[in-house]
Formats: C-alpha cells, sequence, structure tokens
C-alpha cells in the first residue's frame, strides 16, 4: 500500500525546520521531496545594505554552528578587493580557529546522530565534550557562538599564549580518544544502527556536487584545505579521510577521522604559530571594483562567498554565499530512496544538514 | 595541454582565460551555457554555484562557477532577457541554484519545471531580490 509521510517542518529529529515528504511502499520509501525555506531571512540582501564592518557581523549570523568560517570566508573575498594581506600570526589563528570549530561541529552532531540512533549515553558524552571545546574557544575569543575573531587584514583578537591553549587541545584529544571515537568506530550500536543505510554512491555523490564529509565517505577525495589551501594550511601536515561505502557509518568514521585529524593540525598550529603582528593595524580598506570569490573547508564542506564591490562604496554591491548543506541536502532524496522508513531521521541527520545556512 | 587550456579549446573561442578575485575568468562570447555544461562534464569539473547579479541598466549576469582540480573557473553569462537555458539535465548539481535564482530573482530557466523552494514571500518569484519587483 502506498502512502506519503511528511517529515517536518518542525519533527523531533530535525534540529531545525524543513520539509521531507516520503512517498513510501509499506514501510519502504520510494521517493522523497525536499522543501525548504522556512529559515529564509534575506541576508545576501541585507548584507548590501551594510558597510564593510557591518556586513562581517552580519554574515557571522549566517550559521549557529559554523559562525568563524563565514566571517573567515568573508574576509578573505574582501582582502582580495582591498589588497590587504593577513600577517601570518593571523592565519595560522586563523586555523586554530577554524578547526576548533570543526571538532565543536562534528561533536555536536555526533551528540544528535547519537540520539536518533537511541543511543542516550553518546549524545550526553558527545555533548558534554562539545562544551569544554566551547571552554577553548571562549578562552581565546571571550565568545562561545559568535566569535567575532576575523576582520579584514587580519583577526581580532591574539591567542596570547598559545602553549596553554595547546595543553588545553591536548587535554581535548585525550578525552576524545578515551571516549567519542570507540563510539564512533567500534560501538556495536553505532555499527548495527549505520551500517548499510542512506548509501550515497560514489556516483551520486560527484552528480549531485556533494562537498565535505558526505563527499568524502561516498571515496571523493576533495577537501578545500589540501586542494585549494588558505590561511596556513600550505604549512601544516594533515591526511584526508576518505571511505568509500558511502552510507551513514562511512560519514560517521569520516567525522571521526577528520576529529583526529583537526587535533592533529590544532597541536602544529599552536606549536608552530610565529611571533608578530596579528591584525591589519590602521590600514584603511579601500575596494576595488570587481567580484572576488572565496572558498573555505567548512565541517559540513565548502562554503562560497562571491562578493561584488564598487570602488568608493562603503557596502557591497552584491554577496552570494553558498554553503555546504545547500549542496548536499537534494542528495538525501537519493539516500532515502529505499530505505526503511524508521531509519529516515538519521539518514538526513548523516550530512550534517544545517537549515539556517541553506535558508540564509 | 593542460586541462584548463583544453576548455577553451573544446568551447571553440578565442578568449583568453584572465585571473581575478580567486577566480580564472573566461569570457563566454558566442558560447552557449549548454555547450559549456556539456565541457565541463568532459574534463570533470565540478560545479559550484551560479551567481545573479542584477544590472543597474537592466538584465542580468549570471556567474557560472566550476571546481576543476581546486581551480574555481568562472563564466559571466549576460542576460538581455530574463531568460536562459536550463542546464539541469546535464548537471544535476545545478538544480537548486536554478530553483533559488527563479524564485529570488524572476530569471526563468527554459527547458525544466520548478518546484517551488519557499525562499519568497508570495506567490511571485522575484520579490525577494529583483529590484523591479520589490
Amino acid at each position: 500500500m502506498s502512502y506519503k509521510i511528511p517529515m517536518g517542518p518542525y519533527h523531533p529529529a530535525l534540529e531545525e525546520p524543513y520539509k521531507l515528504d516520503m512517498f513510501c511502499e509499506g514501510e519502504t520509501v520510494s521517493d522523497a521531496k525536499l522543501h525548504i525555506g522556512f529559515n529564509f531571512r534575506g541576508i545576501e540582501h541585507l548584507a548590501e545594505t551594510r558597510n564593510y564592518i557591518q556586513v562581517i557581523a552580519l554574515m557571522e549570523r549566517v550559521c549557529g554552528i559554523c559562525s568563524n568560517i563565514h566571517t573567515l570566508t568573508l574576509c578573505q573575498a574582501m582582502e582580495q578587493l582591498t589588497g590587504l594581506t593577513p600577517p601570518p600570526r593571523a592565519l595560522y589563528i586563523r586555523v586554530v580557529m577554524a578547526e576548533l570549530e570543526r571538532l565543536h561541529s562534528h561533536v555536536l552532531w555526533a551528540g544528535i546522530a547519537g540520539k536518533l540512533m537511541g543511543f542516550k549515553t553518546m549524545f550526553m558524552t558527545c555533548f558534554a565534550l562539545r562544551e569544554k571545546v566551547m571552554d577553548v574557544l571562549q578562552v581565546i575569543s571571550g565568545n562561545r557562538v559568535n566569535y567575532s575573531m576575523n576582520c579584514i587584514g587580519g583577526v581580532n583578537r591574539d591567542i596570547s599564549d598559545p602553549l596553554a591553549v595547546l595543553t588545553m587541545v591536548e587535554q581535548l584529544e585525550r578525552e576524545m580518544v578515551r571516549t567519542i571515537i570507540p563510539i564512533f568506530t567500534t560501538s556495536t550500536t553505532a555499527r548495527s544502527r549505520c551500517a548499510g543505510i542512506g548509501v550515497l554512491t560514489h556516483e551520486k555523490a560527484i552528480s549531485c556536487g556533494v562537498v565535505g564529509p558526505t563527499a568524502r565517505a561516498s571515496g571523493v577525495a576533495q577537501d578545500l584545505r589540501r586542494a585549494a589551501p588558505y590561511a596556513a594550511y600550505a604549512e601544516l601536515e594533515f591526511t584526508v579521510p576518505v571511505e568509500t561505502a558511502g552510507d551513514v557509518r562511512a560519514r560517521l568514521f569520516v567525522r571521526a577521522l577528520e576529529i583526529m585529524e583537526s587535533c592533529r593540525i590544532l597541536r602544529q598550529a599552536l606549536a608552530k604559530m610565529p611571533p608578530g603582528e596579528w591584525h591589519g593595524g590602521d590600514r584603511k580598506a579601500v575596494f576595488s571594483t570587481g567580484t572576488a570569490v572565496s572558498r573555505v573547508e567548512a565541517p559540513r564542506g565548502e562554503v562560497v562567498y562571491s562578493v561584488s564591490w564598487k570602488e568608493n562604496s562603503r557596502n557591497p554591491a552584491r554577496v552570494h554565499v553558498r554553503t555546504p548543506t545547500f549542496q548536499n541536502m537534494p542528495a538525501i532524496r537519493w539516500m532515502v530512496i529505499g530505505a526503511r522508513l524508521a531509519d529516515t531521521p538519521l539518514i538526513q541527520a548523516s550530512i550534517d544538514p544545517c537549515y539556517s545556512c541553506t535558508d540564509r | 595541454m593542460n586541462p584548463i587550456e583544453s576548455i577553451r579549446e573544446k568551447l571553440g573561442t578565442a578568449e583568453v582565460w584572465t585571473e581575478s578575485g580567486g577566480v580564472h575568468w573566461l569570457a563566454t562570447s558566442g558560447v552557449n551555457v549548454r555547450q559549456l555544461a556539456a565541457v565541463m562534464n568532459e574534463v570533470q569539473a565540478r560545479f559550484v554555484t551560479i551567481t545573479a547579479i542584477e544590472l543597474p541598466e537592466r538584465g542580468f549576469r549570471l556567474e557560472y562557477l566550476w571546481d576543476l582540480g581546486g581551480q574555481m573557473l568562472g563564466f559571466p553569462f549576460v542576460l538581455s532577457a530574463n531568460s536562459v537555458e536550463s542546464i539541469y539535465d546535464l548537471c544535476e548539481a545545478v538544480d537548486w541554484i536554478e530553483r533559488e535564482v527563479h524564485e529570488g530573482f524572476a530569471v526563468d530557466f527554459l527547458g525544466r519545471d520548478y518546484e517551488p523552494l519557499l525562499l519568497r514571500a508570495g506567490d511571485k518569484p522575484g520579490v525577494n531580490l529583483h529590484e523591479e519587483l520589490l
């Protein structure tokens, strides 16, 4: 018997509103339609009404989880238009912030995935650990969600004692290795709930143009930190984890390995942080006419900013944001076709969707 | 021949690549957007996005962006009318961005159907971003 079963826009499995209409034959999903737009805030249009200082604060609010990534990408684009180059220390601080944000994003996602698996211990363990990551972010920036770290030509705050932060990061890494990584990789509960479900084939991943851990779990080895290095990534050693199964477990696995790689990057960045200036100083931002495109590897994948400016204008002429979830979400349709209805909340969550980013 | 140069040859254009703002740009005079999509498939480039920019005089510029081995490639198309051929059947990854540009700017991508993305107030596309309709 055929049914149409709507999930959302308000549903316990969804962190934010969106709608997934599933067409089922019995318990099996035969097709699905996705509807977004419930969080549309017109941020791209608003950006055209803000000056080059205000627009940074505005774009930090595109996303509540990867807020730092949005200002980093925007500032990189504006630096191309102004010719202002951040000093080396600022580039390292940007890496530290980006990797801490990746840690807290991946741990938060793992907690939510744990909740959807019915694995409440994993949920609570992850959220307790995420608090500690946010403590480190607070020590550096004074903030726990919107860090206000990036500005044109550098960062707003120095990491005055990198070795103290390094000690905190090493403590975090020990706890990750002791608790979360074994749950991610060897737990029978996680394996039995995640293996073989929500498969996105390598061919479909390429065809849909998916990005980030969703792509890497389907055997697409793309990571902008390696392919088009920004900030100080070219000077740091790390590997890009890739899995080929394309199922929910592969996405879990890729994120677990990325947590370890983030800790490795953080250790290097904090230990090698060069001395010197971290801010662009009093140099005035003078924009030239043109378009600059900047990309960053956010926790969920590639974020793209296309920023257009007209000379002598204080406001951008156009800011276009392409978020990773915008590119990944259409692939959910292919992941849920053939799946059991009961698995669909976990499958849709496995891309770590962010609907606020998507709708802007 | 490097892959980026081979794109020029496959498109049969005399234009040259220029680099600015982190993108290798190729002007598209005489190039059809569907021809471009077919060539990008051939060289296995990854579609990134379309940026729509409303021109002050009238019309739009659509900047199609692809990634090839970590290099961003940009192809600007100026639309005198508010329509352009869709490349959805050639490149599945453009689905949502074509829908978003349609809803935000009322640009029609010809040859495809739209599911609404609900990014608009009311029942007319373009009310959010298209200056004439604001």
